[in-house]
C-alpha cells in the first residue's frame, strides 16, 4: 500500500500539490486521471520518491519513503516514464541488465542474469537481445525500458516482499499495440504482489486497465473512484472542459467515451 | 572489429599493446638502445648484472631521462583517456572531454598561478610541502572551471550540447587569458615556460612526477571504477538514473572530484594535452561497447598505448627538435572531434554508435 499524508509541493511561491492525503490500493491497478498540469506528475514523483514533499509524507507499508536508503528503494519500486533514449549504444540486454543494478555490487549473479532473460522473454524481446538499443523502433524500445523495470522489482516467490510499479505516461507515442501490450503486461504483475499507480492520457484506456480512478485538478484531488462506472460523466466534462458522450460497445457492453469541445459544441476534437 | 572478443580478452589485447608501446618508446629517440642494452642497464641498475664503464652514459640516459618519461607518457595517456570517459558519462555526450569542460584549462591556471606567485614567496619549490602548492591549486582552479561548464550547461536534468559547446569556450577562454597574464608578468624563466607547457610536454619528466601522477591516477581509478553501473544507468537520464538507485547529485560531484584530482596533477606535470580524452572512449565505442563498466579499465590501457605512439612521433618527426604533445593530439583529434559533433547536431543529438 502506499499512502500519501497530507502530502504538499511547491516550488518557490507556486503551489503544485495541495494537501493531498489518500491511498493507492496494494494488488491494484490505480490510474491517476487528470488535464495537463493538474500535477499529475509530481505527485507520481512525490509517490517514487524522486522528490521530497514540502509537507506531509509518503508511506510504503507502515515506512515513510524518505526513510528507506536509494538502493532499498529501487529494490522495491521501479518506474517507468516516456519514451527514454541511449546517448551510446548498448545492447538491448545490457539495457535490460541495469535493471538488477540495485541488486548486485560488481558482477551480475546468475540468479540476475536469469531474471533479465525472463523479463525480456515477458515482454516478447528476447530474440533481440544483442541487437543494439537504438536500431529499434520506439515501441520496442520502451518494451526493453519494460524489461529492464520488470527485472528490477522482479519477484520470484521466493519469500520477496512487495512491491510497487509507477508508470508515468508509458504508452504516449506507443501505436495501439504496443499500448496494450505494455498494459497487459503491467497487469499481470498485480498476481505478484505488486502495486500499480499509473498516469494514463487515453481515458478508454484508461477506464479499460484501471482498478481505482484518482482524478485531479489543479493540484488536489478531486475524485476517488473504485471503479470505471463511478467516474461520472459531470466530472470528467467538468475537470477536463470537454463534452462528453458515453456509449456502450454492443458486443461487450462496456463503457467507450467520446469527446468533443464545450465551447461552441464543435465537433472533431475527439480522441482524449 | 574486437566485437568477437569478450572484454577480458580485449583488456590482454590492449595490455600487449601496452607493453610493445612502451619498449618502443623507450628504446626510440635521439638516444636509442637495442633490447639486448635496455635489459643489460636494467641489470645493472639493479645490481644483478657487473656495472661496465662504458655503460654509464647510456644507462644514464635510460634510467634517468628516458624511462620516467615513457612512464609520464603512458601514466598521462591513462588519465586523459579514463577522465574523457568520466566526463563524457557524466556529461552523456561524446564530444565531452577535459580540455572541452574546462578541467585541463583551469588546472592549467591554477599551477601557473603557483608557478608565479609561488616561486616569488619561495612556496612552489623549496617548501617541505612544495611539491603539492602546484597540483593542489590546479585541482582547485581544474574543479571551480569544470563544475562552471556543467552548471551552466544542465537545465532540468539534461545537457545542451550548445550552452556546453558555449560555455567551455568561455570558461577556457577566461583560464587561458588568466595563463597568459601570468605568463606576461612572470620574470622567473620559469614561469616563461608556460607557453610552451600550454601544449604539453613530456621533457621535463622525473622520477617524482611518475610518483605523483601514479599515486593519484592510481587511487582515482580504483575510486573511478565504482562508478560503471552508475554511469550506465545516467545514460538513461539523471530522473531514470535515481530510480535505479543511484544519487545524482552525488555521482556528479564525485565524479566531478575524482576526475579533477587526475587531471589536475597530470596538467600540473606536463601540461594541456587535448583531444586524447575525447578520441580514446569514442575509438573504444565504435570497437567494441558503450558499457562504461568495460570503458573505465578500456580507456586507461588505450590511452596510454596512445599517448606513447604520440610520444614516439613528436620525439622523432623533427630531429634533433621535438614536437610539443598538443600539437599532435590537436592535428589527429580536432578531425574526430568535428566528425562527432556533426553527426550529432545532424541525428539531433541521439543515437550515437548505432
Amino acid at each position: 500500500m502506499v499512502e500519501l499524508r497530507g502530502v504538499s509541493y511547491q516550488v518557490d511561491r507556486t503551489v503544485i500539490l495541495h494537501d493531498i492525503t489518500t491511498r493507492f490500493q496494494p494488488n491494484r491497478f490505480n490510474v491517476i486521471l487528470g488535464p495537463n498540469g493538474a500535477g499529475k506528475s509530481t505527485l507520481l514523483r512525490v509517490a517514487t520518491g524522486l522528490l521530497q514533499p514540502t509537507a506531509g509524507d509518503v508511506r510504503y507499508g507502515d515506512q515513510v519513503v524518505s526513510s528507506f536508503s536509494a538502493t532499498d528503494l529501487a529494490r522495491k519500486r521501479a518506474v517507468l516514464s516516456q519514451h527514454v533514449e541511449l546517448a551510446f549504444a548498448l545492447t538491448v540486454e545490457d539495457v535490460a541488465l541495469m535493471g538488477r543494478y540495485p541488486h548486485y555490487e560488481r558482477v551480475p549473479s546468475r540468479r540476475d542474469r536469469d531474471i533479465v532473460q525472463q523479463a525480456l522473454a515477458l515482454v516478447g524481446m528476447d530474440d533481440k537481445r544483442r541487437q543494439q538499443y537504438p536500431t529499434l523502433s520506439g515501441g520496442e524500445q520502451q518494451k526493453v525500458q519494460l524489461a529492464r523495470v520488470l527485472a528490477q522489482i522482479w519477484n520470484d516467490g521466493d519469500g520477496a516482499e512487495h512491491t510497487y510499479l509507477f508508470l508515468d505516461e508509458p504508452t504516449t507515442s506507443l501505436d495501439v499495440h504496443y499500448q496494450i501490450h505494455l498494459l497487459d503486461v503491467a497487469r499481470g504483475l498485480l498476481h505478484h504482489d505488486c502495486t500499480i499507480v499509473a498516469i494514463l492520457h487515453d481515458l478508454n484506456v484508461a477506464f479499460q486497465y484501471g482498478d481505482v480512478f484518482f482524478v485531479m485538478d489543479a493540484g488536489r484531488l478531486a475524485h476517488v473512484a473504485t471503479a470505471a462506472a463511478e467516474v461520472s460523466r459531470d466530472l470528467i466534462e467538468r475537470v477536463f472542459q470537454v463534452q462528453a458522450h458515453r456509449i456502450h460497445d454492443p458486443d461487450t457492453g462496456d463503457a467507450v467515451w467520446r469527446f468533443a469541445l464545450q465551447s461552441n459544441g464543435r465537433r472533431g476534437g475527439t480522441g482524449t | 572489429m574486437l566485437k568477437h572478443l569478450s572484454f577480458r580478452q580485449t583488456y590482454w589485447l590492449l595490455g600487449v599493446l601496452l607493453v610493445v608501446a612502451i619498449v618502443a618508446s623507450a628504446a626510440i629517440g635521439a638516444f636509442s638502445f637495442t633490447p639486448a642494452q635496455m635489459v643489460r642497464y636494467l641489470g645493472q641498475a639493479a645490481g644483478w648484472l657487473p656495472a661496465v664503464p662504458g655503460d654509464t652514459l647510456g644507462r644514464n640516459v635510460l634510467l634517468g631521462l628516458r624511462l620516467p618519461r615513457v612512464f609520464v607518457a603512458g601514466l598521462t595517456g591513462a588519465v586523459l583517456g579514463v577522465s574523457g570517459t568520466l566526463m563524457q558519462g557524466l556529461f552523456r555526450n561524446p564530444i565531452v572531454e577535459p580540455g572541452l569542460v574546462g578541467t585541463s584549462a583551469g588546472a592549467a591556471l591554477g599551477a601557473a598561478l603557483v608557478f608565479v606567485f609561488g616561486s616569488g614567496t619561495a612556496l612552489a619549490f623549496t617548501h617541505p610541502l612544495g611539491s603539492f602548492a602546484v597540483p593542489v591549486a590546479a585541482f582547485i582552479v581544474g574543479f571551480a572551471a569544470t563544475m562552471l561548464v556543467h552548471r551552466l550547461s544542465t537545465s532540468f536534468g539534461k545537457v545542451n550540447v550548445f550552452t556546453l559547446l558555449l560555455a567551455g569556450i568561455a570558461v577556457n577562454a577566461v583560464c587561458g587569458a588568466g595563463t597568459g597574464f601570468l605568463s606576461y608578468i612572470a620574470r622567473d624563466p620559469q614561469a616563461r615556460n608556460i607557453t610552451f607547457w600550454n601544449l604539453g610536454t613530456f621533457t621535463t619528466a622525473d622520477w617524482r612526477g611518475v610518483e605523483l601522477i601514479g599515486v593519484f591516477f592510481g587511487l582515482s581509478f580504483i575510486w573511478a571504477l565504482r562508478y560503471g553501473k552508475a554511469l550506465n544507468a545516467l545514460m538513461l537520464g539523471e530522473n531514470e538514473a535515481a530510480y535505479l538507485g543511484v544519487n545524482p547529485r552525488r555521482l556528479i560531484l564525485w565524479l566531478l572530484v575524482v576526475n579533477t584530482i587526475m587531471v589536475a596533477v597530470a596538467t600540473a606535470m606536463v601540461g594541456v594535452i587535448a583531444f586524447v580524452g575525447l578520441v580514446i572512449p569514442h575509438v573504444l565505442r565504435m570497437m567494441k561497447s558503450a558499457d562504461y563498466n568495460f570503458l573505465l579499465p578500456a580507456s586507461a590501457l588505450l590511452g596510454a598505448v596512445l599517448m606513447e605512439v604520440i610520444d614516439i612521433v613528436a620525439r622523432v618527426i623533427i630531429p634533433p627538435a621535438e614536437l610539443p604533445i598538443g600539437i599532435i593530439t590537436a592535428v589527429v583529434g580536432a578531425p574526430v572531434f568535428l566528425g562527432i559533433l556533426l553527426r550529432q547536431t545532424r541525428r539531433g543529438g541521439s543515437g550515437f554508435y548505432g
